[in-house]
């Protein structure tokens, strides 16, 4: 993998990406235009420097052609939590009509959209939860979460750091492709990113696997299907489209295998408990003084103590959902909380990775002396959401407390792959019983991205031909 | 102790010293082109003041440091070697594996709301220190690597507090003691002891007026015999001299609450120099809730023993064996405290390069003389002249290859003890790179080597220009003579030995 170097230039001669319009979600710098992450508090920022990933984009010759929608600061999965208003699902248009207004999903419903659109043919999101792999499911197009650690996160505005990944949607897994490639460089300036000898021995940990996807035929291919991924709150018109695709992935020759990943059930909350844990911290920033905007202290207040001033620019500047996370995630970091919540989080983060490890036959590249079971699978399959784009709330149910707690609920397919730092990708698998688009997301060990890519491939050859 | 008779007095002291890198800790490099957007993209501008006047405010920061959203930290390697190097100094282990925390609290010269530090797995542990004068050892419980914040600086006038952040993520070690110092006294000595051993291993400046090294005190009393009392906190001290006047406050405004039965609360408290009072700052019921975490960006620091014992190979010579081997040498004490002295007012380099004072000086031109006649040049002539002139070893520019030879002049009696004198005052006047054997060539106070004919020549001349006082001598009053020698030193240029001149003219009589 070639090395990051220092000066890019910009887009002259014809590059791997020529000829292509990106998108770029509001929460990764750009020199040329707001950097808003969706939020009052960041109105009309305007970053000194370009992401990694925009500096990579124009040196690879694509065209950026804006700055993408998105729930404020990543926090969301309908995209309704936005200083710029909710983004409306295209797929629900006719004509130019808005005829049915859907969510895009969260929180790259503005990426999702405007692939779907045709706005442009390609576009960067992020994915801490599943905010790149749901909105791609909801709005019947492609959109990969990379392993962690593989594109640079200089540039991207820190949600959870443990969890956040740049992702890239597109029509179709070969735009992804494209795109995925030109960005997955090492960049030191990210310290989380992976060294090139961990992505070197990972290739080739997965290299001799990657025969099972040869010619469209999948002899020797294995595909687990996890039980637990098929929860009671997964809607029955999601299911037979994703067995459709299973039969004819099976009929081309891959062997589906069952497994078990007994941590799945703690996955979602202890996904929340860490994500809003990292979030209050990552946010405390955004005080009104180095940037950004503020709010003065009104006459008489107090002005000793500066987190009673720094309150006015923080309850004004962020919406009410950045606000819940931060409060809550600043209670599962005090002292009282901190052993039962955030620590108690992260073993169950532990054991979640340890099962996803001792179901692939792939090992991990980042354990110290990784080893996998010889019959343990290539890839999972799983629906990606457990419903189709669901309605826009109106303007009184946007802050119920009922929809906040579902809304959560739809992340439960997409936080295991996030927690363990896995590539995954959802590739559009059909219909579901309203019409709407259904997503299959397929899930491989870290590093194995490219493999993950390829049995999408294979997924939307399927698609073409049912 | 007779200030406070049938109490013990227990002091504990947390260090912060500035480690002496070129860059800070995590924020790499701070290039001009930032330097300048940053000016125009934060609203901090030219009010704050900057405590170093030659670096105008909020310049020397990156986007990192101003918690700019999309930046990440970047481990300078620098520190952590420097660290190391300090842990090897205090006899501390240092730990394979150490790792960084967030500490959340709000203020406004923390630009990312928490400060990354090492709460629970510093980079070093169980050290010690030394006090050979108060004959203690003061342990040292942990060393640990975090950022340092900007500066806050409030404006009366306007009313407002000025931020600069230049400071803001510079690189600090915090140097932990056990409450082991029972004395203002010996708290001051740690201190000093402290700063001698930081600028000999160069990892800091280690100056408390220039803020590269700040003390926060731990200070409880206790009646003789009973367990220690709360401890209270004093920060801010700007001096060791008024951290010793601080302890010495605090004890006694501890004493007099328990000696009218009333109980220490356990606060954080300042020191009013004027006054010479401390205040309470913080109570521990205001005590913030700093929300540990670990830092998610950072992975765990991990050091293997190859890479400590590289170190430990390379490290420079600590005060105790280097006062051990010039007293082997033969200097006297007087002799090695002031040119150990002067030597702790070298400059410390960036990066843990090692400046070169006055006992790498000594050293090199004591390489094949005699030290002690090596040490009363340096310590007498070069420093006198020095400090006649208003001048500190700093601007001495004299370099080893001249004093060597002029000390070889002098001794092989090519010229006097005092013609050497005036080729010292040459060199230090006009500076001038050439070697005191051509300085005196040039000077003409070359010893005369014909076996005394010029001498004896020059004496003739004198007796016949001054026959009186030859005549007076002849008659035996010797003290004449003085006056004669004067006429035979003025022509000789000073080159003639005074006692040579003596007996030659007391044998021409």
């Amino acid at each position: 993998m070639p090395l990051l170097g220092r000066s890019l230039c910009a887009a002259s001669g014809p590059g791997p990406l020529t000829g292509l319009r990106l998108a770029v979600k509001d929460n990764i710098c750009t020199k040329a235009w707001p950097t808003t992450c969706s939020s009052k508090i960041l109105e009309n920022f305007k970053s000194p420097f370009d992401a990694t990933v925009v500096a990579l984009l124009s040196a690879g010759g694509a065209e950026i052609v804006g700055k993408a929608n998105c729930d404020e600061f990543g926090m969301g999965s309908l995209n309704i939590h936005s200083a710029h208003g909710p983004v409306v699902n295209p797929f629900g248009l006719q004509d130019g009509e808005v005829v049915e207004r859907r969510s895009a999903g969260g929180s790259s419903g503005g990426s999702a959209a405007a692939v779907a659109a045709h706005l442009c043919d390609a576009a960067l999101g992020t994915d801490t939860g599943g905010s790149v792999r749901l909105p791609a499911s909801y709005c019947g197009v492609v959109g990969l979460k990379p392993s962690y650690g593989i594109i640079s996160r200089w540039g991207v505005v820190s949600f959870a750091d443990s969890l956040d990944c740049v992702g890239v949607l597109a029509q179709d897994v070969h735009t992804v492709r494209r795109v995925h490639n030109a960005l997955a460089i090492y960049d030191s300036r990210d310290p989380t990113a992976a060294p090139s000898h961990i992505r070197e021995k990972a290739a080739q940990l997965s290299r001799s696997h990657l025969q099972q996807t040869q010619d469209d035929g999948l002899n020797g291919l294995r595909i687990g299907i996890p039980q637990e991924y098929f929860p009671t709150e997964l809607q029955d018109n999601i299911v037979a489209p994703v067995r459709r695709i299973l039969e004819q992935l099976r009929a081309r020759g891959a062997t589906l295998v069952p497994v078990s990943l007994p941590s799945t059930r703690y996955a979602l909350s202890a996904y929340y408990v860490i994500s809003s844990a990292e979030a209050s911290s990552n946010l405390a920033r955004y005080d009104g003084i180095e940037y950004g905007m503020r709010v003065e202290p009104p006459p008489g207040a107090d002005l000793v103590k500066t987190a009673n001033v720094y309150a006015h620019t923080r309850s004004l500047g962020f919406g009410k959902e950045v606000q819940r996370r931060m409060l809550l995630g600043t209670y599962a970091l005090s002292a009282d909380a901190f052993e039962n919540y955030f620590l108690q989080a992260q073993r169950v983060r532990k054991l979640i990775k340890a099962d996803l490890d001792r179901v692939f036959c792939v090992p991990n590249a980042l354990n110290g002396s990784p080893s996998a079971p010889a019959d343990g699978v290539h890839v999972l399959l799983h629906p990606s959401a457990i419903q189709t784009a669901p309605k826009l709330p109106g303007k009184d149910d946007a802050n119920a407390e009922s929809s906040t707690l579902d809304a959560y609920v739809q992340d439960v397919m997409t936080v295991p792959a996030s927690l363990a730092g896995l590539p995954a990708m959802s590739v559009p698998g059909g219909k579901g019983a309203d019409g709407w688009p259904i997503g299959v997301s397929v899930v491989g060990q870290w590093g194995c991205d490219e493999l993950v890519m390829r049995v999408g491939e294979v997924i939307e050859s399927c698609q073409e031909h049912s | 102790d007779a200030r406070w008779p049938g109490w013990e007095l227990v002091v504990g002291i947390e260090v912060h010293a500035q480690i002496k890198s070129r860059r800070k800790l995590f924020s790499g490099e701070c290039r001009a082109v930032y330097a300048a957007l940053m000016r125009n993209m934060l609203r901090l501008g030219a009010e704050a003041l900057s405590s170093d006047l030659t670096t105008p405010p909020n310049t020397h920061v990156a986007p990192f440091d101003a918690a700019f959203p999309g930046t990440l930290p970047h481990l300078n390697p620098k520190c952590v070697e420097l660290g190391v190097r300090t842990a090897i100094a205090l006899n501390a282990d240092v730990q394979h594996r150490s790792a960084f925390d967030r500490k959340h609290y709000f203020y406004a010269d923390l630009p990312s709301g928490y400060q990354i530090t090492q709460q629970y797995a510093p980079i070093a542990r169980n050290g010690r220190l030394d006090l050979e004068k108060d004959g203690i050892s003061v342990r040292v419980k942990q060393v640990q690597l975090e950022q340092d914040t900007g500066k806050s600086t409030f404006l009366p006038r306007n009313r407002i507090t000025a931020i600069d952040l230049n400071r803001a993520g510079m690189p600090l070690m915090e140097i932990v003691s056990e409450p082991d110092m029972r004395s203002p006294e010996q708290a001051g000595n740690y201190v000093r002891t402290l700063q001698a051993l930081l600028r000999s291993v160069g990892s800091s400046d280690g100056n408390m007026e220039q803020g590269s090294l700040r003390c926060d005190v731990n200070v409880s009393v206790n009646r003789v015999g009973e367990p220690p009392g709360t401890r209270c906190e004093i920060k801010n001290l700007n001096s060791v001299k008024f951290m010793m006047v601080a302890i010495t406050c605090e004890a006694f405004r501890q004493i007099s609450l328990l000696e009218r039965g009333l109980p220490v609360a356990q606060e954080t408290r300042g020191f009013n120099e004027e006054r010479a009072e401390t205040y309470s700052l913080r109570s521990k019921e205001d005590a913030p809730d700093y929300r540990y975490m670990p830092d998610p960006n950072i992975p765990p620091l991990l050091i293997d023993s190859t890479y400590i014992d590289a170190i430990r190979q390379r490290m420079p010579e600590l005060p105790n064996a280097t006062r051990a081997r010039l007293l082997v040498q033969g200097l006297s004490q007087r002799d090695v405290e002031v040119l150990m002295d002067v030597d702790s007012g070298r400059e410390v380099g960036f990066d843990g390069q090692l400046g070169h004072g006055a006992v790498a000086y000594f050293d090199e031109v004591a390489r094949g003389r005699d030290p002690k006649v090596v040490v009363n040049w340096i310590t007498h002539e070069l420093l006198g002249q020095l400090a006649f002139r208003d001048e500190t070893f700093k601007e001495n520019p004299m370099s080893t290859e001249q004093m060597g030879d002029l000390i070889d002049l002098v001794q092989a009696g090519k010229v006097t003890g005092t013609s050497g004198k005036t080729i010292l005052r040459h060199i230090l006047t006009t500076r001038t790179p050439d070697l005191p054997s051509k300085i005196a060539e040039d000077l003409k106070l070359l010893a005369a080597s014909d076996d005394g004919a010029s001498l004896e020549t020059w004496c003739r001349e004198a007796i016949a220009a001054l026959p009186e006082q030859a005549d007076v001598v002849r008659r035996g009053n010797l003290k004449v003579v003085d006056k004669i020698m004067g006429h035979v030193m003025k022509a000789s240029r000073g080159t003639a030995k005074a006692q040579d001149v003596r007996a030659m003219l007391l044998k021409l009589l």
